[in-house]
């Protein structure tokens, strides 16, 4: 096995992971940590790919991906203002339509 | 040969720090292993033969989306004592059925991945013939060509994402009691002893570092992303020892730094239309000059929008002490 094929691996048990916290979890603030590891997985597949050429690692990918990092402590810092405000205004920490 | 001991360590504690952050049931616990979390991915990266990538997820993965996490988790704290995470409801999906779509999730994406590795691969592809034509780029580092010169749409896209979010942020935040990590404590004569000496060297250092990063990703990794995370980072830290003083205006010369990365690059973009073929297209022999001065706006354009989200104000005034 390459190291490409084993960090996808790697990659897709690690979205696994991030699914399931943002499916049973209902804090706002888990949930935007399992939506982060969601998206470090994603990270992990593209630059393991990027890994896959015997002769050179191609910069593509790493270039789109420290675009993505940008975007995501970008849309995390806005998600985490939002949760915040919600806490302020209504006193919960998740969602009301999380009610049963 | 690879050495897989070192891979397997690596995987195994990705694998445990994830699922502890969020099955945990103590969230400060998550949160402070989401911070190790992106320290154990800078390593991956690095391990992944993306030095650019691990300089940039230690200094904004961990640090700054850190920062920013043990902030708003202050702050969601429940005011009343009613155990644990102020009564979240238990969840409504069963279990078994979480766990059902999760691994379908997982089994696709590392499909797709065991997908395109088995996959003969293709002659030419887009990293090669970057590679390629890197001499006509203007830069050394292949993933610096990328970001500024090949695909430099795509970063100018980034910057008005980072941007936009600001701008969000501002519309619905707080105010600046509650807003940021919390009441702006006067840097005083009470504090620590060791502060004002660790600031006074500190800044300097970080400001050195900043520029050495910002200069060396022309060939080296680095570059403006890096820069303008490490900078953030000192903001952060002189917001919270009281430096910088939290407004709600912001003033001219933070709104030229604001909007002086996306002008600067968009008007280079256009100017080139007449000189080179394309939009954002370099006139030849310009390339590098060109680049260094795009990236030294980006640097600022991405440092500052970082610490104001994490300041939650609109502006930062410094405080004599």
């Amino acid at each position: 096995m390459t190291q490409a094929a084993f960090y996808s691996l790697i990659a897709g048990a690690l979205a696994g992971i991030g699914i399931y916290g943002l499916i049973t979890q209902r804090h706002l603030l888990r949930r935007i940590l399992a939506v982060n590891v969601l998206g470090n997985s994603v990270f992990l597949l593209l630059v393991a790919l990027a890994r896959r050429h015997p002769d050179y690692v191609d910069p593509v990918p790493h270039a789109m991906v420290l675009t993505g990092i940008v975007i995501a402590v970008s849309a995390t810092a806005f998600a985490l203002v939002l949760a915040r405000r919600y806490y302020a205004e209504t006193g919960l920490n998740h969602l009301p339509e999380d009610e049963e | 040969m690879i050495d897989w001991t070192f891979d397997l360590l690596l995987a195994g504690g990705l694998l445990g720090l994830a699922w502890q952050i969020v099955a945990s049931r103590i969230l400060f616990r998550s949160v402070v292993l989401f911070i190790v979390f992106g320290l154990l991915m800078a390593v991956t990266w690095a391990r992944l033969a993306a030095p650019d990538l691990a300089l940039a997820e230690a200094a904004i993965g961990a640090g700054i989306t850190g920062a920013l996490l043990l902030s708003a988790y202050r702050a969601l704290l429940p005011d009343r004592d009613d155990g644990g995470e102020g009564g979240s409801p238990p969840p409504a999906v069963p279990p078994w059925a979480a766990v059902g779509v999760a691994v379908l999730v997982g089994v696709l994406i590392a499909g797709i991945g065991w997908a395109v590795v088995g996959l003969e691969p293709p002659e030419q592809t887009a990293g090669r013939l970057a590679l390629a034509k890197l001499e006509a780029s203007g830069v050394e580092n292949p993933v610096t060509a990328v970001l500024l010169n090949f695909r430099s749409i795509d970063t100018l896209s980034e910057v008005v994402v980072l941007f936009v979010a600001f701008l969000a942020a501002r519309v619905v935040a707080q105010d600046l009691v509650h807003a940021g990590p919390g009441d702006w404590l006067r840097a005083s004569r009470r504090e620590p002893l060791l502060v004002q000496p660790l600031i006074a060297f500190i800044a300097p250092m970080t400001v050195l570092a900043a520029g050495y990063l910002l200069w060396a990703g022309a060939s080296q990794p680095g570059g403006a992303f890096q820069a303008g995370a490490v900078l953030a980072a000192l903001g952060v830290l002189l917001r919270l020892t009281g430096r910088l003083r939290p407004t709600e205006e912001t003033s001219l010369p933070e709104r030229l730094v604001l909007v002086g990365g996306l002008v600067l690059f968009s008007a280079i973009g256009l100017a080139s239309a007449g000189v080179a073929s394309a939009v954002l297209e370099y006139p030849p022999g310009w390339a590098y000059e060109l680049i260094l001065l795009i990236e030294t706006a980006l640097t600022l354009a991405i440092a500052l929008p970082l610490v104001l989200l994490f300041s939650g104000s609109g502006g930062l005034r410094g405080e004599v002490r």
